[in-house]
């Protein structure tokens, strides 16, 4: 080991917001995308130095940090994590082009917040210290809460703010007590994941730590009922915004990462409420959307339902399910966070994202209807997109260990799909109507390139899915095993 | 049951007297500003005298040796009863209080007060007064400074009244702790007495002596409550906190709530003197304490989102979150108590920010009714995020040094009440971020209104003030491991004579 190359990643977003300050404000956009581009740089030398074969969490760094209370700075990343650390570099990278032109004021203040929780979520998929990763994951919540108040598309933003700050500040609590819970049960006051995971607890504890982390990462997966704050984001939030915290699935991350191997033995008692809490996901998810008629919206309630067949996948705890569900998760970064990225496109020409405000969409922007359509198409599932293997996945592990569960989310997967074309339809065909419409142009070439590199990303990787899924296949593996299957 | 207590003296750790210069040199500083009565030279030395007794406190902090569970840089002289010693904890909220005095001299230079000689001359009195209840170990010293420190507060909120309602709040603030101060007096009393009775006669207030005549049955009882309810008074605790929501609203903005609530002298009080003198009725009591704590939490934090004056909100704040402390304190296990005192000084230097910012926003504004701010983030960006850091210090978010502090809360009360009422204390937290959250969303973060004030950028001096608490907060919340290691052996000293 010669660099460290996750510090590096770590810690140079804090860079970049160091020389946003330094350096003349014109060149604050330049400054972020350099910042921006070196990480995509960085995190694709760590999943290049990281070996599928290799131990189990690679790129190790440790330092304590806190000795008294046995806290160390302990970054890692396995095969489940590591598809992450591009993946996130990559939307940040792509929110930022999006939202090129439409500087917002105070630009200093805006990038740096954009930078900072970009940092902050890469620190959640690289901390192994629980109190660390718990620093990271409470570090998210301020920078959003600004990029929101302040930068938010509508009057309520302020408020929408306030209150998704809130829930997840409530939803954080169960995740610290369980984590003080899992450090105190060891002879030794300990946050290190990597001894956590070889020490089982007694049932009891076990079942206590695996519900409040269910709990808190619950709130963050969406899942239902604790999904009330993402609607109210989507509407709130510019594009850009919204494509990062629907794009990046950070709570089903924890689920995998935190909550199902911490407490093996409550995982499998409580597979039925895993299962369970999927299968309400994906139906209400996919009924939801039928009632929207705000694209924007619509796309949130799809999130919450292919998130939710992710967590139905994962309650049949087999290496399958892990694999389908992390590389579903990814494809989902791309896929749905691409498609936010278009609709604020869409949302700068038109003023609006409500299909009664738009109709006939395709004919004065064909490039953006298209785009928008394979996004969405990746969203639901389609063979030869990004989205398919570890949907197929997932359905077929779900099938074979809750049948019905499996063939009720089938449902509502057709659904989704049935949802995702009406409002398609009646956004992009038909008659123009609307000056608003008629007078937008197609998309620029800055816009066309995000847009290209984004169809390359989903046709690429359904195309020819198995190296991706081979990355991952190693760290699933042994995941399922801890669990014993 | 063993008394535990020894100490070491200076001679031993210091070439010089170190405690009784940092009890001196903010009086000597008081006298000399006082003399020059309104020179500019006075103002300038009021601020090197603030910034001497801080220097002298980190050089304390370097002369001891805080893994001994022993009381050090002890002092002694036999007449006068005198003795001092500190270890760990009375450190830490030594830093803390002169910290905020260099705050509060800058604080007062930036805006732009009546007299200011005679404010840094009360506000070094204080000081010295803060300083001396923290160094002392002797019951009746300890009520002694805690009166001078009464008294230069009642001053500062007299000498700069101005209007009627400021009157009434400072009627109100002398009632309520003058009861509270008789009440801890005749706590005292009921100590001294007892040791006199198993000694023969022999008065002493000196907690070396008490504690190895502890008080029996009722008379224990007895000097509990008295010492605790004087000190809940103090603190604020609720229900005993009537007096600070109207001096916080009319008193003199920032400073007089400051020096009343920046440091917990209350809450150290009851660490340093009630736990070890009378530990059964607090092993006694303790479930109605808690179980008073916890309701204070809720209690305060519904009456805090009631609050449409951001000056009288931020007192709900206090006192819903030194609810949190005393659940720390009375959980009688010694991460609770090392949670409970470095999460009092967080609080002390996150509120003292807050009330700062507000009296920066007065200045401009004229007001702190929440109704009549708006649009403030556009003007004062740096004091708005100031504002919402400090605030998220007291809801204990990671970072900032509250996280860590509320982390052994947590640990403890987990370990003590169990899973369900430490869901509840930390779900108070949420409330307290909840009320804060929705005052900045009010006036910093809503639309600008029409015909509003047009308010000034911010100044260089208030850059410095809100800069230097900032800095000291983030930095402390990122290198816990110093503090933790300060107050680690005392904790743990404060927790052993009691039963877990």
């Amino acid at each position: 080991m010669s660099l460290p190359l996750l510090s590096l990643l770590l810690f140079l977003p804090l860079l970049g917001i160091a020389s946003i300050w330094l350096l003349p404000v014109r060149a604050t956009r330049h400054v972020v995308a350099f910042t921006m581009l070196v990480t995509l740089a960085l995190a694709t030398a760590a999943l290049v130095a990281y070996d599928p074969a290799g131990a189990r969490f690679q790129l190790l760094e440790r330092v304590t940090w806190i000795a008294s209370l046995n806290i160390h700075y302990l970054v890692a990343v396995d095969g489940i994590s590591v598809l992450f650390l591009p993946a996130t570099a990559l939307l940040f990278l792509g929110s930022l082009v999006a939202s090129w032109n439409a500087v917002p004021d105070a630009p200093r203040l805006h990038y740096s917040l954009l930078l900072l929780f970009e940092m902050a979520t890469l620190g959640i998929f690289c901390a192994l210290d629980t109190a660390l990763f718990f620093v990271f994951w409470e570090l998210t919540l301020v920078p959003l809460y600004f990029l929101l108040g302040r930068w938010g598309v509508t009057g309520g933003s302020a408020h929408a703010a306030t209150r998704y700050f809130l829930i997840m500040l409530a939803g954080g609590i169960p995740l610290l007590i369980a984590f003080v819970i899992l450090a105190t049960s060891q002879p030794v006051l300990t946050f290190d994941l990597t001894v956590l995971l070889g020490a089982p607890l007694p049932r009891a504890t076990q079942t206590a730590v695996f519900l409040l982390c269910l709990l808190g990462f619950g709130v963050k997966v969406p899942l239902v009922p604790l999904h009330t704050w993402l609607p109210q984001f989507a509407l709130a939030a510019p594009g850009s915004l919204t494509a990062l915290i629907v794009g990046l699935k950070l709570g089903a991350f924890g689920l995998i990462r935190f909550a199902i191997p911490l407490a093996p033995q409550a995982a499998l008692d409580l597979h039925w409420l895993l299962a369970g809490l999927g299968t309400v996901a994906i139906l209400y998810g996919a009924v939801g959307m039928l009632a929207q008629s705000n694209l924007r919206l619509g796309l949130a309630y799809a999130s919450i339902c292919h998130v939710g067949l992710a967590v139905l996948g994962l309650a049949s705890y087999t290496a399958q399910a892990a694999q389908g569900a992390v590389s579903l998760l990814l494809s989902f970064s791309v896929a749905t966070g691409g498609a936010f990225v278009l609709l604020e496109f869409l949302r700068q020409r038109t003023g609006s994202t409500d299909v009664n405000a738009l109709g006939g969409a395709a004919k004065t922007m064909p490039l953006l209807a298209t785009g928008f359509m394979i996004c969405g198409l990746a969203g639901v599932g389609m063979p030869g997109t990004s989205s398919f293997p570890g949907e197929f996945m997932l359905i077929i592990s779900a099938l074979e260990h809750h049948t019905g569960a499996g063939m009720a989310a089938l449902f509502g997967l057709a659904i989704a799909a049935g949802g995702f074309l009406s409002l398609y339809r009646k956004a992009f065909f038909g008659p123009v109507s609307r000056a608003a419409v008629a007078n937008a142009s197609d998309l620029r070439p800055r816009e066309w390139a995000v847009l290209v590199a984004l169809i390359v990303m989903i046709v690429g990787i359904g195309i020819n899915p198995g190296p991706w899924i081979e990355i991952v296949r190693p760290a699933a593996e042994a995941w399922a095993a801890g669990l014993g299957r | 049951m063993t008394s535990g207590l020894s100490e070491i003296f200076w001679t031993e750790q210091a070439s010089l007297p170190l405690l009784l210069a940092l009890q001196l040199l903010p009086l000597l500083g008081a006298a000399v500003v006082y003399a020059l009565n309104e020179r500019r030279t006075g103002v300038t030395l009021g601020k090197v005298f603030a910034l001497g007794e801080l220097l002298l406190c980190i050089v304390a902090v370097s002369h001891i040796n805080p893994t001994l569970p022993a009381l050090q840089l002890a002092e002694r002289f036999a007449p006068l009863a005198y003795h001092v010693a500190v270890d760990g904890l009375s450190l830490l909220l030594l830093l803390l209080v002169a910290l905020l005095t260099l705050l509060m001299t800058l604080y007062g230079m930036s805006r732009g007060m009546i007299s200011p000689g005679r404010l840094f001359a009360v506000l070094l009195l204080a000081e010295a007064g803060l300083v001396g209840m923290l160094v002392t170990v002797n019951v009746a010293w300890f009520a002694a400074f805690s009166a001078l420190e009464l008294w230069s507060v009642v001053y500062l909120l007299r000498r700069w009244a101005s209007s009627r309602a400021e009157i009434l709040a400072l009627s109100r603030f002398v009632q309520y702790q003058a009861f509270g101060w008789v009440l801890f007096a005749a706590g005292c009393l009921v100590l001294g007495w007892g040791h006199a009775e198993a000694t023969g006669g022999r008065w002493s207030f000196d907690l070396f002596d008490l504690v190895g005549a502890i008080p029996v049955g009722k008379f224990q009882t007895a000097a509990f409550y008295l010492l605790f309810y004087g000190l809940a008074v103090r603190t604020p605790l609720f229900p005993l906190h009537g007096w600070l929501p109207n001096m916080a609203q009319h008193g003199l903005i920032a400073v007089a709530p400051a020096l009343m609530v920046g440091v917990k002298v209350g809450i150290y009080g009851m660490m340093r003197f009630v736990l070890p003198l009378t530990p059964a009725a607090v092993e006694t009591w303790q479930p109605y304490v808690v179980g008073f704590a916890m309701a204070g939490v809720f209690f305060t934090a519904a009456l805090a989102f009631q609050q449409s004056n951001l000056r009288r909100l931020l007192a709900f704040a206090v006192v819903s979150h030194t609810s949190l402390l005393v659940i720390g304190l009375f959980s009688l296990h010694e991460s609770g108590i090392q949670g409970a005192m470095l999460l009092a000084a967080n609080f002390g230097l996150a509120v003292t920010g807050m009330w700062f910012i507000v009296g920066f926003v007065f200045r401009r504004t004229g007001t702190t009714e929440l109704h009549e701010l708006s649009g403030l983030f556009e003007r004062i960006p740096f004091l708005a995020i100031a504002f919402l850091t400090f605030g998220l210090a007291i809801v204990g978010m990671p970072g900032t040094p509250g996280f860590d502090a509320a982390h052994l809360i947590l640990e403890a009360s987990i370990d003590q009440f169990g899973a369900l009422p430490t869901v509840a204390t930390a779900l108070g937290n949420v409330a307290a971020a909840g009320f804060l959250l929705w005052a900045f969303q009010r006036a910093f973060l809503s639309q600008a209104k029409a015909g509003g004030h047009d308010v000034d950028r911010t100044l260089p001096m208030e850059y410095v003030v809100c800069g230097i608490a900032l800095a000291a907060m983030l930095a402390i919340g990122f290198f816990t491991e110093p503090w933790l290691y300060l107050t680690e052996t005392a904790s743990q000293a404060a927790a052993a004579r009691f039963v877990r």
